[in-house]
Formats: C-alpha cells, structure tokens, sequence
C-alpha cells in the first residue's frame, strides 16, 4: 500500500477517545484524505468542524454494515469497536456481546475483502494473554491465549483475536490485514476499565500482590495505528513499551490514594459490591495480582526503536489531566 | 516487621550503614528501583534487612572460592538442600553482600510459588523470577545472573537418609547457556541439610495430596547449622555444540556440571564445623 492509495478510511469505533485522536491525526499525516467513523455511542467530540471527517450513529447490525461498505469505496478499515466489559458499556449481557464483537468482526472483515479494502487494522488487547501467576515475562505473539482458562467472560475477547488471525492467515495474498495487541493504553480521552480504576480514589490494591504493568500514553497509541497503515505487513503485533512499573507506584505517581487488602478480600468485596455503581469486572482483578509483560521486538522489528514518545511516568501523569 | 523486631531483639543485627552501602551499591547496578520481572529494591532492601542478620550470625555463613565469580552474568548452579529454600536466601545474600560486585541473583523458581500471596511478590521484590526458559534467556540476555537449582523440588524435599545426595539434573539450564553463551557457575551449599536433621518425605502422599513436598519432622523450627558456600571455577560450553542438540549430547555437559557440584560437596563436607560452630573461625576464603 503507498500513501497515494489512501483516499478514504473507515473507522469503526469512532465515539472513543482513541478513534478520535486517530483519526486527526491520520488527516494531520494525510490531509486530502476522507475518514468516516461509525459507533453505536453517541461522539463525545464534535466532528462538525473537521468537513473531512463523517461521523455517522449506526446500529452494528449486518445491514448497516451493507450498505456502508456498499455506499463508500474505502481504502482502509480500523476496526476498533470491540464491546468492553465495562459498567458503561452499552451491552453489558455476555450473549450480546459475544454476539457483536465475533459476528460482525467476520462480517467487516467478508465485507473489507468483498469491497476490495487494501488494509484492515484490528486493535486486540493484550488482555488475550490472561494474567496468570506463571506467565513469563516478555510474552511473545505466538505464546498461547489463555483470558478465558479461568473466565468465559473473556471468551470473546480471545475469540475476536483468533477470528482475526485465522482470516489473516487465510486471506494474506488477498488482503493486508494488522491485529494489534496492545498493553494498557491510558490518557485523559482514554475510559477504559483500567483508567477508571487507576484514578478512582480508595480504589482497592492487593495487599498480597504487586503485579508489574506497561502503559501506553494514548497519543502514542493513536500514532503507532496511523504509521502501521504504511509501515507494518500482514501480521499479530504486541504493543508495548520496555518500560515496565509495578500497579503501587503507578498509583504513587499518579498521587491517588488507595486501600491496600489481601486480594481474596477485594474478590469477595466486589462480589458484593456487583450491584452497585462502582465495581470491577470479575476478570480484572486477576490483572491487579499477577503480571502480563508483552515482548514488543516484532513491531520494533517495523517501526524503529523510538516508538513511544511519553516515558511510563509522563503517560501517568497526563492520564490524570482531564 | 515482627520477624525483624524478632532479630533485633536477639541480638542479630548488621548496622544501617553496611546495609546503605549495600544498597547503594545496587542502586548503581539497578537505577529504575523496578524492573519488568517485578524486583523492587526498597523490597529488596527490607529483605536484606531480615536476611543478612541471619546469614551473618545464625548461620554463620563462610564463602569459598569468590574469586571465581567475576563481573559477568553467570547461570549458577547449585545443590537443593533444607526443606525450604533458605539455601537459595542464603547464596542470594552472598551475592549482594560479600561477592564483588554485588549483584541481585535471579533465583528461579517453581511454578507453585509464584501463586503465593505475599510470598510471591515478597521474592519477586528480592530478584526471584518463575523458572521458565524464556525468562532466564530473558534475563541473561540483559546481564544479570540466574541462580536455577536442576534438581528441582526432589532436590530440596529429601528425607534424612538421602541428605547430601544428588538428585538428577533437568537439561534446561545447559540448554540456555548454550544459547545465551553465558558461562555455567557452580556451587555448593554445605550446612543446610542439616537446619532440619530429622525429615522423613512421604511422597506419595503428597503427590497424592497435590502438594511439591510434605516433610514430616519432629522440629519445624530451623537450627543454626553452620552453612558454607563453595564457588567452583566457571564452565564453558564447546562453541558447536547447538542448544537444540539431542538429549544425550547434552547429557554429557548436565553430567560434567553435576560431578563438579558433587566434588564440590564432598570437599565441603571434609570442610565443614562442627554443628555449633561460634562465629569465631568463620571467615570467607
């Protein structure tokens, strides 16, 4: 793909914090280009100044997806619309989500191929890897996907990055197509579980454990999307910085105060605490014991040594600024 | 902070200032405080804290042989002894304190262990890393040591009547020398068998039970056996030899590397103190 064949990019997801960020800055590196976004959230941003970008409100349903990609000749697709576990999600039921986010993953990837896209960039998590207590550190991409071992909730988190890499691997001659798997990405448009529950006050530390953490600062991700139209082949990619720093002092840089309890406590407690406003997903807690360090050699291997431009410390900070 | 207060109040200490320097000294070889396999040197410094006072006057530990080690990353490896593993404690305390330059070893460890709440992240803090091969290639890769026991848990679980004896050795730590090219350090612990004289290991019920070891003593409390480390010279690998080699070409290297580990424990056990050895006499060579 050369740039000159980018003329008009879809991105699915478009009501998030990163989609937005992506896209201004994909008409910063490539300003005749057209960007049309789709989310079934209502935007946060006001896209009315920016006459190139065509934020559309659907339905994730097959026929929106039809006639979208029937109506637009696009030349790249970002699909970053995985549904999240997250209270605010707007499908918290298990069956409606695994419904979306493995259906219409393989509906948008037919349809791209069918359509003649050049280049689909899927964003994955590196969640896929699970937070077990005998992951090694440094997970490469081939290691195996074991989220949903201990929690079917995950199971369509893993089955949305296998979909994708099965696909991949099918349709290589055909079509260029980047699964990303990044580690945590925060910063101050970023509302994930994980942002929520770093700047959430009192918000309960395992007194037992102090799992290790690779942040990424939101910008960076946003520019790492954008380059790997151009720069990065058909392939899985782990996203992540070589700095590492343990959840306690990301929450002392952050200058949060937390409640420090044994985990098994913070389980029981979060039990409890399910109907109410403020809990954490059941999965999550997992992540507040035990480390899931990604190796990020491969996409050095493509975009350089220099991929980040915030320090660990940096991202942590602005993530506070809102 | 029990346990500590424990050590002061027997009179078991090391003064603030050799620990400061200590620490110091580490904090040049490890400036982030951190690293991505979770050491955390203020951990480090409160384990030192507990862990020297008893290295110095309870066990008594002598060393042998440090002029062996020099400023390079080494896979050291050693003879599994004492149930628990105060002998793997005991030569990471060494390293950090009496052997220049100090350095943080990466003791591996089994799987079971890195799932223990405070226990795992306590030793994760101290440099402890889980025993996987990608790890310890990981690690050697960016300098630092690892210290892996080959004989695993039968190593460390042994009854009475098999004290001093060497268990088989696994092949993976040639396997990583041989790729990573590091040098294989060998070293043996003389002492630690003896922190609980009377273990019998029923093992098959604790296989049966699912637990690693069941040692059933009529004393839980560890004794103050004297404890000698002895430091061999470093082993090379032959260049050619590839880390995907059949099991019996690398056999032959797993088997040097243990007979000098046994040499090493016999020459220790002709060295050793008597049980109640008093701290007079006890001096590094």
């Amino acid at each position: 793909m050369k740039s000159s064949d980018i003329k008009h990019v879809l991105i699915i997801g478009m009501a998030g914090g990163l989609a937005n960020i992506t896209a201004k800055i994909l008409l910063m590196k490539y300003p005749g280009i057209k960007i049309t976004g789709v989310d079934q959230r209502v935007s946060q941003s006001d896209f009315s100044q920016h006459e190139n970008i065509n934020f559309k409100r659907i339905r994730y349903t097959r026929g929106s997806f039809e006639r979208l990609f029937r109506d637009n000749q696009f030349d790249a697709v970002y699909h970053l619309g995985r549904l999240t576990h997250a209270k605010n999600s707007l499908l918290t039921n298990l069956e409606d989500r695994l419904d979306l986010n493995l259906i219409e993953t393989k509906r948008i990837l037919d349809l791209s191929l069918k359509f003649n896209v050049k280049k689909v960039v899927i964003l994955s998590t590196y969640h896929v890897y699970g937070a077990l207590h005998d992951n090694p550190t440094f997970l490469q991409e081939d290691h195996p996907l074991r989220a949903s071992i201990k929690y079917p909730e995950l199971r369509d988190v893993v089955e949305m990055d296998q979909i994708a890499e099965n696909w991949l691997w099918k349709n290589q001659r055909k079509i260029d197509t980047v699964v990303l798997r990044p580690a945590t990405i925060i910063g101050p448009q970023i509302k994930n579980t994980m942002t929520r529950y770093l700047l959430t006050p009192y918000a309960p530390v395992c007194a037992d454990f102090n799992p290790m953490y690779q942040f990424i600062h939101e910008f960076d991700m946003a520019s790492i999307l954008v380059r790997t139209l151009l720069e990065v082949p058909s392939g899985i990619y782990n996203i992540a910085p070589d700095e590492c720093i343990s959840l306690k002092e990301a929450k002392k840089v952050l200058k949060i105060s937390t409640t420090s309890i044994p985990s098994f406590l913070i389980k029981f407690s979060n039990r409890m605490a399910q109907t109410m406003a403020w809990s954490l997903p059941r999965y999550f807690i997992d992540y507040l014991k035990y480390s899931c360090i990604i190796d990020n050699s491969l996409i050095k291997a493509h975009l350089g040594e220099d991929l980040f431009r915030y320090k660990t410390k940096e991202a942590l900070a602005i993530s506070k600024l809102d | 902070m029990v346990f500590k207060s424990l050590i002061k109040e027997l009179g078991l200490t090391v003064s603030d200032n050799q620990i400061n320097e200590i620490m110091q000294e580490l904090q040049t070889r490890y400036p982030e405080g951190e690293d991505p396999w979770g050491l955390n040197l203020e951990q480090a410094k409160s384990t030192l804290e507990a862990v020297w006072p008893l290295y110095k006057h309870y066990f008594k530990v002598r060393i042998f042989g440090q002029t062996n080690v020099a400023d390079e990353p080494y896979i050291i490896i050693s003879n599994h002894s004492g149930q628990v593993a105060i002998d793997g404690m005991l030569i990471s305390t060494a390293f950090a304190t009496e052997i220049t330059p100090q350095r943080i070893l990466r003791s591996m460890v089994d799987r079971f262990f890195t799932s223990l709440p405070w226990i795992a992240t306590a030793a994760a803090g101290g440099g402890a890393v889980l025993g996987d091969r990608q790890n310890g290639h990981n690690l050697l890769k960016r300098g630092q040591s690892i210290l892996a026991f080959p004989e695993g848990v039968s190593g460390v679980a042994k009854s009475t009547s098999e004290y001093y004896q060497l268990q088989s050795f696994t092949h993976g730590f040639l396997r990583m020398a041989i790729s990573t090219k590091s040098k294989i350090l060998p070293l043996a612990v003389i002492g630690c068998e003896e922190i609980f004289p009377w273990v019998y290991q029923p093992k098959k019920l604790s296989k049966w039970i699912g637990l690693p070891a069941l040692p059933i003593s009529p004393l839980y409390l560890p004794l103050p056996s004297p404890v000698d480390i002895h430091i061999g010279k470093p082993i090379s690998l032959p260049d050619d030899l590839s880390a995907d080699a059949p099991d019996r070409e690398i056999e032959i290297h797993v088997q040097e590397v243990k007979k000098e580990v046994s040499r090493l424990i016999e020459h220790g056990l002709k060295e050793r103190r008597p049980f109640f050895a008093s701290q007079k006499g006890a001096h590094s060579k």
